[in-house]
């Protein structure tokens, strides 16, 4: 077992009345990485959450949370895992931090970690405000704080932003950013796709129970073949004089893969003389449609 | 440490939402003002204002209470587990380091301590003002006779939780547990007993005691109505037949706790099959 790791899943499957959820899924999540679990409604997202604290057991593969197996575990609370349902709507009369004491309460947190984390959210002036007077972000931050209630190794957040205005979609992702650097493995779920890009070290794209595509951002972009644009006023023109560009011109853009980028890159700026250009490279959300698109054509032909 | 007992949490919060729900405030003045009633003006009904005899007044209090009682402690339950399943806070819960047992138990204890207050607050405080109005009572025989009363309401409630729970544990929405609740408590209260009533008038010759004594073990309304009725000369129709059985009181409560454990065991080893 490597001590590293937050969470190692291999080759897991799991079954619902001969319906199949997950087939043969493998993972790794480092202590202090951040995974974007992607994927449609139905992919098994929610599935492989589930199986991850333990309240599913797998039907087939290994498991292995924070270096210990689900199923060996004497007491749930040796892992400290937290966790932030999607659309979990706290009790609506109790105040917040009635909510935050009870569940603290349930993980045998102690009283000044619930004050502490109050402080840290900025909901000390709502603190014993009725639940129901909260705004959407408010409820969300409050969620959060619940999730990380126990310090937690391993966080897992269902949808954490949807219905959030930027900043406060910033000021989580800020947050997952601090537990990151504490150790801590993230695994968010989510279809904010361009939200998360900038926040995530690997992503695994589910599709049907199944891993259509998994790693870093870098090795997606490869792995897709997808290619980066570069895009610069006249670019037309640039084209017409040199026909070494051609072959790379598409859709009002230079299409560059890995291999062609800095022959390209050298041509535009030598012997052009171009250096009031762009560089784009295929963001998360075209890698996931690639993908996608892909699985579906795929089936088709199947 | 007990404190920090799951079981002890889920319950206070229980508590302190049904507080905030103005549920126990609710019930309370229902029960308050049922019990007062039929205390001080059932009589009106006859054409004149006076106190009945105690036997009269634990019928006439129990009839009336074994249709409330039921329909509000399934009002507390039914979405216990649809309502947090529906909110999300179910999934939530079993996420932590706590046993399905252990919130049924926490629930269970949270909810039947709001019917034991209302309960005791209610028919307590009757028999409070029996004590101090009611000159033609013995205070021994209020006391012995109330706090009967009052054990085998709380009894009867938490038996209806505990169906309320099987109702919530089951259904898929909120809407369809009210639905079902109320049908568990028509066939419960009004049906059951109209079927004893007609076996009663048919005055069938295969009845034995026995057969009787299990049909009243059979529902835990009749079972209430028995514990409060052994004994009373005032029982008629369907009443005379629960008054009459050979059971005996102890019997009775045992039936009841049987009764409780049953549906218990039940809503446990349904939440343990309940797919998340």
């Amino acid at each position: 077992m490597n001590p590293c790791l937050a969470v190692s899943a291999r080759h897991i499957s799991h079954q619902f009345a001969g319906f199949s959820a997950l087939n043969d899924v493998s993972f790794e999540v480092k202590r202090g990485q951040t995974m974007a679990l992607l994927g449609h409604n139905g992919a098994g997202k929610s599935t492989l959450i589930k199986i991850l604290l333990g309240l599913l057991k797998p039907s087939e593969g290994e498991v292995i949370v924070l270096g210990k197996n689900h199923s060996e575990l004497k007491q749930r609370n040796e892992l400290r895992i937290g966790y932030l349902p999607e659309n979990v709507s706290f009790y609506d009369k109790l105040t917040g931090k009635e909510i935050l004491s009870y569940f603290a309460a349930l993980k045998r947190v102690t009283k000044p970690r619930v004050s502490q984390l109050i402080e840290e959210f900025g909901l000390e002036y709502a603190q014993d405000r009725a639940l129901k007077t909260y705004s959407k972000g408010m409820k969300q931050r409050l969620g959060f704080a619940q999730a990380i209630l126990c310090e937690p190794e391993l966080l897992l957040l269902d949808e954490p932003t949807v219905g959030l205005d930027p900043v406060a979609s910033q000021f989580l992702y800020g947050k997952i950013d601090e537990l990151k650097q504490q150790g801590c493995g993230v695994i968010v779920c989510t279809h904010e796709l361009s939200l998360i890009e900038n926040n995530i070290d690997i992503a695994l794209i589910l599709a049907k129970g199944e891993s259509l595509a998994k790693g870093s951002l870098a090795e997606l972009r490869q792995n897709s073949g997808l290619k980066t644009r570069l895009t610069a006023p006249n670019l037309a023109s640039w084209v017409a004089q040199e026909p070494r560009l051609a072959a790379y011109y598409a859709d009002d853009a230079l299409q560059l893969d890995a291999e062609s980028k800095s022959q390209v890159l050298q041509l535009v700026m030598s012997e052009c003389q171009v250096f009031d250009f762009s560089l784009t490279q295929p963001a998360l959300a075209e890698i996931y449609h690639f993908y996608m698109s892909q699985n579906k054509q795929t089936q088709a032909v199947s | 440490m007990l404190r920090y007992s799951p079981v002890m949490v889920i319950a206070k919060k229980e508590i302190k939402d049904s507080l905030r729900n103005r549920w126990v405030i609710f019930i309370s003045m229902i029960f308050l003002i049922l019990s007062l009633s039929v205390t001080f003006a059932g009589s009106a009904v006859a054409g004149h204002l006076s106190l009945p005899e105690i036997d009269a007044l634990m019928s006439s209090l129990s009839t009336v209470s074994v249709f409330i009682i039921p329909l509000a402690a399934m009002l507390v339950s039914y979405d216990a587990f649809v309502g947090e399943d529906e909110s999300g806070t179910l999934l939530l819960l079993m996420s932590y380091p706590i046993s399905r047992l252990q919130i049924l138990m926490g629930k269970l204890l949270g909810h039947s301590l709001i019917m034991s207050a209302t309960s005791c607050f209610a028919f307590g405080l009757t028999a409070v003002l029996l004590l101090i109005f009611g000159e033609a009572y013995e205070s021994q025989v209020i006391l012995s006779q109330f706090s009967q009363f009052i054990f085998s309401s709380i009894l009867l409630a938490v038996t209806f939780i505990l169906l309320g729970y099987i109702v919530s544990l089951k259904s898929t929405e909120k809407a369809k547990a009210v639905g079902s609740v109320l049908f568990v408590w028509f066939v419960f209260v009004l049906i059951y007993d109209l079927i004893l009533l007609a076996i009663l008038v048919a005055d069938l010759s295969f009845m034995n005691q026995y057969l009787i004594n299990g049909l009243i073990a059979l529902n835990p309304t009749d079972l209430y109505r028995a514990i409060n009725l052994i004994g009373s000369d005032v029982a008629s129709g369907s009443l005379a037949l629960l008054s009459s059985s050979t059971m005996g009181k102890l019997g009775f409560y045992c039936a009841m706790l049987l009764w409780i454990l049953a549906l218990l065991a039940i809503a446990n080893r349904v939440f343990q099959r309940r797919t998340l």
